[in-house]
């Protein structure tokens, strides 16, 4: 018994170390700029304020940049797990000459840094006449969510098993019926975990929307704020915190609802083939 | 359906199925295979970033980077982060995991906690963490002087080798909850009467761990660290984020030699050219990895 | 997007131009009304929350003079400009008019046919008003001038608490080096830092670096514009900062300029550099100290040595590729509208100062509260930046440096400071480098 209570101790005070960064953002957010200052600095608030969410949400943009980021991640998991589902359906599911070379392309770019696509992407946009839009950023962030996305649904579908296709064929049903009254609902879990996990991606993405994006009217969060908080005029570090915590609010939420799904998209996505 | 004579309904099925994979082929095609061709083309030009103003000039680029004492730093750099960073994010990783692995007091929760940091956007990452780390306010330096173990503030970032151990300190909190909970998924999996087994035969905790558990963690770890070590190869905006590649140019690595080189020096042919390389060397990771996963698949 | 074209003849609005230029009034400049909605953006890294106010004042008198006009507001950062821009010329997807960027690096963009001539706009805010040579930095080697003044900041200066030097039995403010190093010493104790100079690989070391070569009496070019780092007041600036580096915060391997004020307004360090914008936030954020702080000009090597100010000289310019250049030049004009720009300057009152004779003595600019608390330190600030320099313009004697943006954008400046000071690598090694790199990009 003492043996397990000192063992769960020492288990629970090495993830309270590795939360510790978190509950430290939580406590400068709503601390006020003075207290920030005392040295040695106060391990809980004294004085509790909101000024600074409020502050974040009337007297600066991050509004505008968090409904950018919502409506970015959104377009780019929408279309991305889209065009994914009916691609790894067709990978995993048919047969024809290109298979194999298009699931190792598809590895291939799941693996291929950003910084090596980014300049002629960059260039491609400036072409088309794109750039400082939300739909380039959309674009660009398709070049990792896409093979991301396929990869991860890819296994989901593989751990289908095909004699309910195979069943729903010979009750009559034509392919794509199959696909949609068999497949799609048993690929559910997977698609979710694939959109949470694509959102995600999106949501924090930060070099593609530092060289894409250079007006407050595309900008995400992640550029935002570091663009708006980093300033040469004075740092606020509970304006920042109050910021950070503000932008991992998607996260939370997803962490509280839907965390079973973030695991499992984990496992199908990194590890197994 | 190997045979060599196709049914009717087999060649439509395959038409279907490539019609299927159609959008993916045309936008992989748009924006990762074009790109990656144009990446080697531009390399081969010397462009002035805010004209895009470009003229041939072959394999110069490769022959300046290759001569200069930058590109090779940049990728000692490189590697000293991506071993360094990975190697503790494996040894935490599966140490979290089996702690984890046991029964402890509100186990979702905890997992729940050690996860986090893999999820949350690497800019609050890097803002907590500078915040952390300041020199005049920040609470380890606090922390740290309260318990005796330095008399003076640290300076975490701007000095080698701290800025380094920072940098891999940082990125190993940020992504070893990725092998906790791929490792944990493996250890579910292994079966109680191994380990009855080896209790039989007289083994104690640690010699069960290595002669049960690692053996059957072996092959996971590989994919684990093959597909970590590519990550980490290839991060950006943590180091970028945290130090700029300073001091001086202590902490910059490849991807941040090509972002100085197209945005600060405005020299885009010669960044595709440092890019280019750069995928060349993580080929060898890419092609290791891929005949991995491509064995366990067949 | 749209074509200047449909704004009418540029050659009639040019005649206006000129036109309004003989009066002194500078009310906004009529344009032709507008067949549609259009929109011009303007971008600066001067965005402290009452500035930023002050600029959605001036924006909203010029769209209520300009119907169908509105002027959209960007942030950018003194760190992240250059690739900022860079990016926006390359894209096409410029902003019609940028603020508050230090002239060195307009004549850059310049040299390489991506800003609009501003003669036009001078002529309108009327070039008799500026003080004397006012543009000359903005004057490019084809006449031209790149853009103009939207102010003048003294940007090293030394700011002392006379409390804490009270204390220390510091009598006189730091004439030489050797007095700022003794008083830092005396006054560095119980947590607080003698100075915040920087020391990271940021533009701020760079550009703060140059000035202290020129307070060793060196120079980065000689005024012929070949590179004259390898001298001994090199050397002696770089001995100089090192021996600082004990006497800053541990960070201050990473200080750029918000870091380098806040240390100075928090009361952690005994001394600070920067520009006016103490003033107001030490008695916004830190009103005990409010009392006791001043400023002089930065200390030299040597008493034979002049002091040495760093001036920006923040700017107003139209990138070419803009395509409503008849709005932002208006825009830009009507920038200097007295109530506008005075208010615009009393947002961070001392820190950016004025160009214009006739807004220096306006008596609505004088009745600021924080320029009548520190009637001394505002004036001296405003001399030392009339006779201020910078890279791109070292003395009145040298040429001036289209490539001033690009050595500064490089960072080798301030890798030669951190690879001397934090590496303690050889000096005459890497100055031999830093000259061969500086070379390097004179060469292009």
């Amino acid at each position: 018994m003492l043996r397990k209570i000192a063992f769960n101790l020492f288990a629970w005070s090495i993830v309270l170390a590795v939360a510790f960064p978190l509950f430290w953002m939580l406590v400068t957010s709503v601390k006020p700029q003075f207290e920030l200052f005392r040295r040695p600095p106060t391990m809980l608030p004294e004085t509790f304020t909101l000024e600074h969410y409020w502050g974040l949400l009337t007297e600066t943009k991050f509004l505008s940049y968090f409904w950018n980021s919502i409506i970015l991640s959104t377009t780019t998991t929408v279309v991305v797990v889209a065009i994914a589902t009916i691609g790894s359906y067709s990978l995993v599911r048919f047969r024809y000459r290109g298979r194999e070379t298009l699931a190792f392309l598809v590895l291939f770019t799941y693996l291929l840094p950003s910084v090596v696509l980014i300049l002629p992407l960059y260039l491609m946009l400036v072409n088309l006449g794109l750039s400082n839009t939300i739909t380039s950023l959309v674009i660009a962030y398709t070049t990792f969510a896409l093979p991301y996305a396929l990869w991860l649904l890819r296994s989901f579908m593989a751990g289908i098993p095909e004699d309910l296709e195979s069943a729903a064929l010979v009750d009559g049903a034509s392919r794509l019926g199959a696909f949609w009254d068999v497949i799609l609902p048993q690929l559910l879990p997977g698609i979710i975990s694939t959109a949470l996990f694509t959102f995600i991606l999106s949501w924090n993405e930060y070099l593609y929307a530092l060289v894409l994006v250079n007006s407050d009217e595309a900008r995400p969060l992640t550029t935002g704020v570091m663009n708006m908080l980093i300033s040469s005029f004075n740092i606020e570090w509970s304006l920042l915190m109050a910021a950070s915590v503000m932008m991992s609010v998607p996260l939370i939420i997803a962490f509280a609802f839907l965390q079973s799904y973030l695991t499992r998209g984990f496992g199908a996505g990194g590890v197994k083939g | 359906m190997t045979q060599k004579t196709k049914t009717l309904l087999e060649r439509r099925y395959s038409m279907l199925g490539l019609l299927l994979i159609a959008p993916t082929v045309l936008v992989f095609c748009a924006v990762i295979v074009y790109p990656l061709v144009s990446a080697i083309y531009l390399s081969l030009f010397k462009i002035f970033t805010p004209t895009l103003e470009g003229t041939w000039v072959g394999l110069d680029n490769y022959r300046t980077l290759l001569a200069k004492g930058e590109f090779w730093t940049s990728l000692r750099t490189n590697l000293i982060w991506t071993v360094g960073t990975l190697t503790l994010q494996i040894i935490f990783g599966v140490g979290m995991a089996l702690v984890l692995h046991q029964n402890i007091w509100f186990r979702s929760l905890a997992r729940s906690l050690i996860l986090f940091p893999y999820f949350i956007s690497t800019v609050v990452a890097v803002l907590v963490w500078k915040w952390l780390f300041n020199d005049l306010y920040g609470i380890l330096n606090h922390l740290m002087m309260s318990a005796g173990l330095i008399d003076w503030p640290l300076d975490y970032l701007g000095t080698m080798p701290n800025a380094m151990i920072s940098v891999i300190l940082v990125g190993a909190w940020k992504y070893f909850p990725f092998v906790v909970i791929a490792v944990l998924a493996r250890l579910q999996t292994i079966p109680d009467h191994l380990y009855e087994a080896a209790r039989i035969d007289g083994a104690g905790p640690i010699a069960r761990f290595f002669d049960v558990t690692l053996p059957q963690l072996r092959e996971v770890l590989v994919v684990i660290i093959m597909l970590r070590a590519i990550w980490d190869f290839k991060e950006f905006d943590l180091i970028f984020l945290l130090t700029g590649g300073g001091p001086v140019t202590s902490t910059q690595t490849l991807p941040l030699l090509v972002y100085k080189e197209a945005f600060a020096l405005n020299q885009m042919g010669m960044a595709s050219a440092y890019a280019v390389i750069m995928m060349l060397i993580m080929l060898v990771f890419m092609i290791i990895y891929i005949r991995r996963t491509r064995s366990e698949d067949s | 997007m749209k074509n200047s074209s449909m704004f009418g003849h540029r050659i009639s609005r040019r005649g206006a131009l000129k036109g309004m230029a003989a009066t002194t009034a500078m009310a906004s400049l009529p344009l032709p009304a507008m067949a549609q909605e259009t929109t011009i953006r303007w971008w600066s890294p001067q965005a402290a929350p009452a500035q930023v106010d002050a600029y959605m004042a001036q924006i909203a008198a010029f769209e209520a003079a300009n119907p169908g006009v509105k002027v959209v507001f960007e942030t950018t950062s003194d760190e992240g400009y250059a690739p900022q821009l860079a990016a926006a010329f390359s894209s096409g997807e410029v902003p019609d008019i940028v603020t508050h960027l230090p002239s060195f690096a307009i004549q850059s963009y310049y040299a390489n046919g991506l800003v609009e001539p501003f003669n036009d706009v001078i002529e309108a805010i009327g070039p008799d008003d500026y003080f004397d040579g006012a543009n000359d930095v903005f004057r490019a080697a084809d006449g031209n001038y790149v853009g103009t003044g939207i102010g003048n900041s003294a940007a090293n200066m030394l700011w002392l608490r006379k409390d804490l030097m009270e204390e220390a039995e510091i009598a006189d403010a730091p004439r030489t080096w050797d007095e700022l190093r003794a008083a830092c010493q005396a006054m560095q104790k119980g947590g607080i830092f003698g100075a915040p100079l920087p020391y990271g690989r940021n533009s701020m070391t760079t550009l703060i670096f140059v000035g202290v070569i020129h307070q060793a009496g060196g120079q980065i070019f000689d005024t012929d514009l070949n590179v004259a780092l390898d001298t001994q007041a090199t050397r002696d600036a770089l001995e100089f900062y090192a021996s600082m580096r004990e006497l800053c915060p541990p960070g201050a391997t990473n200080y750029s300029w918000g870091e380098a004020i806040t240390a100075f307004v928090s009361g952690a360090t005994a001394t600070g550099i920067y520009t006016g914008r103490v003033l107001g936030n030490v008695n916004a954020q830190n009103p005990p100290i409010a009392d006791s702080v001043t400023c002089v000009r930065y200390p030299t090597a040597s008493t034979d040595i002049p002091a040495w100010t760093f001036n920006d000289f923040p700017s107003v310019f139209i990138p070419k590729q803009s395509s409503n250049i008849d709005v932002a030049e208006a825009f830009a004009a009507s920038l200097f509208n007295p109530d506008g720009y005075i208010q615009q300057l009393h947002a961070a009152p001392g820190h950016v100062l004025p160009v214009l004779k006739s807004i220096n003595e306006n008596p609505q600019y004088q009745a600021n509260e924080i320029i009548q608390k520190y009637p001394g330190e505002v004036e001296l600030m405003a001399q030392a930046a009339a006779g201020g320099f910078n890279l791109g313009y070292e003395s009145a004697a040298h040429q001036s440096n289209e490539k001033a943006g690009e050595v500064v954008g490089s960072g080798v400046i301030a890798d030669m400071v951190q690879r001397v000071v934090l590496n303690g690598e050889n000096a005459d090694q890497v100055i031999g480098d830093t000259t061969k790199a500086i070379e390097d990009i004179m060469a292009g």
